[in-house]
């Protein structure tokens, strides 16, 4: 009987939640859906120009590889700043962790603004590598796929090492100490124990890194080259400027299912990590 | 109990008395309002200099003559306009747009038909569709910066800013397939006047030959200036009324005026309008040669209205293209109409190969 009750206090309280959500998230995403199918009458044409046309293609594959790049560097990056912070005390992890938030703060255009001024042929960086080497080394990291790298790993960091810092912190201590204690070198350690107990925060952050650059817009647009565009530019060509709707419908449920896919496989490596060790 | 309810009653009554009394106040303290049924309609804008230019040239005096308020809304765009007419919700009464805009709402049959009895749209210089009128034109040229390159290394038309060996540097050309057709067909020789129209093949073969010296299609118009500031590329495709007030803030850029690609800006006026008439009326205001000249001596826009002219003062006329120029081309935003989606898709496709 308390269970029961405490189980309809849990669903009432969850309501406001999924009202929210029915509203602003459920509601737009189904007229979405159905725009990509009716269009003044159903149409397969959307889904069949998303198939049919190359470009399309071609922009899908940007998107995968420029966010699996993206992801990549994110994670590399992330994991050995989130190790250090996790060996921090929490203390001197505060002004640290502030640091990693402060992209969250600044918006994307201003960043991307930002970013000629350090990564341009006369940045600082490039600045730097001239005064080292007397003006040989030279780094083309703007308006190409570097430059949108390096823009999106800026964003995507946080998102990248608070879950795996969390999952850090939440290791029992006493395991790497006891590894030590029958010999275990700080490599090993770190194989067998630190990083397979990270892999769910490292699957959350992942996760999550991989399905934002999915749907990246302004950061490749500024900061890419010719061949840097992605699907949400398309979108966004489609919906705003040829107001062809049902297109630009059936491009986003496509990316949507995509990354639906992407995240299903995700999670299922994980549990299937879980019960492995279990 | 009774007592209490009394009370309440009173209260209420008060309120609505109040509330009653403040908006009858509010009527009467415009009598303009109550003679014309509209209180005021809803002109979309783009914000900064040109809302303040708006707002002095346009809207207070139209306020003035008329006692019609105007409010106008800043990030307009055409979707939410579709979505407005589509739903027979509509909030904005006049749409102030570029031609791409202008005429793909034109195409899905979202704007009224310019009423001529209000409007005068005989004397217009370049004409203009059944559902929108041109205002007034903006020059878009070669900026470069005349500190790193002075008279004689930089291009001034487009014909030398397609020759790469001539006029050797970095090229920022816009992201869209407009405009950079024109240019194409320019550099290639083909004649202002026959320009349109557009032989698309041609002018795809010439930008192929510019294709790998433009170090960035840039996506966002405040980009073609600050590239040249922060020395990113040397020569953008950009418009005046960007060079002009970055100028004044002190940065060292300049447009070549001697051959110019302008394009209109137009006044649409959506279906199922509740405020159709006023809508008309601000847009036969905005015709008028003396608020066209208001409108131009502040900022850096050509008139579309010959007779305004005459009341543009000097220091104006001076920074505007001479439109009797044939290098003064006129984007044919209706050429476009018909040709944008198919050529833009093709353009993307091109960009990506």
């Amino acid at each position: 009987m308390i269970y029961f009750l405490e189980r309809r206090f849990a669903l009432l309280l969850l309501l406001p939640l999924c009202m929210l959500l029915l509203a602003f998230f459920l509601w737009p995403l189904g007229v979405v859906a159905w725009a990509s199918i009716y269009d003044g009458g159903f149409t397969p044409r959307g889904y069949a120009t998303v198939v049919g046309s190359g470009l399309i293609r071609q922009v899908a594959v940007n998107t995968l590889s420029i966010s699996a790049w993206a992801t990549l560097t994110s994670l590399i990056l992330g994991y050995a700043i989130a190790i250090h912070l996790a060996r921090l005390p929490a203390r001197k992890r505060t002004p640290y962790l502030v640091l990693v938030m402060l992209p969250f703060w600044t918006s994307i255009l201003v960043k991307s603004f930002a970013f000629t001024v350090a990564l341009g042929t006369s940045g600082i960086v490039n600045q730097l590598l001239g005064w080292i080497s007397g003006g040989a080394w030279h780094l083309e990291m703007m308006f190409n796929r570097i430059g949108v790298i390096i823009g999106m790993t800026n964003y995507l960091l946080p998102f990248m090492v608070l879950p795996i810092m969390a999952s850090l912190l939440s290791q029992n201590p006493s395991l790497p100490l006891a590894a030590k204690i029958m010999g275990a070198g700080p490599v090993r350690i770190f194989l067998r124990i630190t990083l397979p107990l990270s892999l769910p925060g490292v699957a959350a952050g992942v996760l999550m890194c991989l399905t934002l650059s999915l749907g990246m817009y302004i950061t490749p647009a500024l900061l890419g080259g010719r061949k840097d565009m992605m699907l949400a530019n398309l979108i966004d060509f489609y919906t705003r400027q040829t107001l062809d709707w049902n297109v630009a419908s059936a491009i986003a449920v496509a990316l949507l299912a995509v990354s639906g896919v992407l995240m299903l496989l995700l999670t299922r490596f994980q549990r299937d990590r879980g019960i492995s060790h279990a | 109990m009774k007592n209490n309810e009394r009370q309440i009653n009173a209260v209420r009554r008060t309120v609505l008395k109040t509330g009653g009394a403040m908006i009858g106040a509010g009527m009467l303290g415009w009598p303009g309002l109550a003679r014309s049924q509209t209180r005021s309609i809803a002109v979309t804008c783009w914000g900064g200099a040109y809302e303040q230019a708006i707002r002095s040239a346009f809207a207070e005096p139209f306020t003035k003559e008329t006692g019609i308020g105007v409010n106008l809304i800043n990030n307009a765009d055409l979707t939410r306009m579709k979505v407005q007419v589509q739903g027979k919700n509509v909030s904005w009464d006049v749409f102030d747009s570029i031609g791409p805009q202008i005429m793909t709402g034109a195409r899905e049959g979202l704007w009224e038909n310019i009423d001529t009895s209000i409007v005068d749209t005989s004397g217009l210089q370049q004409k203009t569709g059944a559902d929108h009128v041109g205002t007034y034109s903006y020059a878009g040229g070669i900026g470069f910066d005349p500190k790193r390159f002075p008279e004689g290394k930089h291009p001034t038309t487009f014909a030398e800013l397609w020759d790469v060996k001539g006029f050797p540097g970095r090229r920022g050309l816009r992201s869209r397939i407009s405009e950079n057709l024109e240019m194409a067909l320019l550099a290639d020789g083909v004649a202002p006047d026959q320009l349109y129209p557009l032989d698309i093949e041609r002018g795809f073969k010439a930008l192929d030959r510019i294709k790998d010296s433009v170090r960035k299609w840039i996506e966002t118009t405040p980009e073609t200036v600050s590239l040249i500031a922060s020395n990113e590329v040397d020569f953008t495709y950009t418009y005046l009324s960007r060079v002009l007030p970055a100028q004044r803030a002190g940065t060292s850029v300049q447009m070549s005026m001697a051959q110019t690609l302008n394009s209109l800006e137009y006044l649409a006026v959506p279906k199922h309008g509740k405020n159709t008439e006023a809508a008309m009326r601000y847009v036969a205001f905005c015709l008028r040669p003396d608020r066209q000249a208001a409108f131009c001596n502040q900022v850096e826009f050509a008139p579309n209205v010959p007779a305004a002219m005459d009341l543009i003062d000097e220091q104006a006329r001076q920074r505007m293209p001479d439109m009797k120029s044939p290098n003064s081309i006129i984007v044919d935003d209706g050429w476009w109409g018909e040709h944008y989606d198919a050529l833009q898709h093709r353009f993307t496709e091109w960009m990506l190969t």
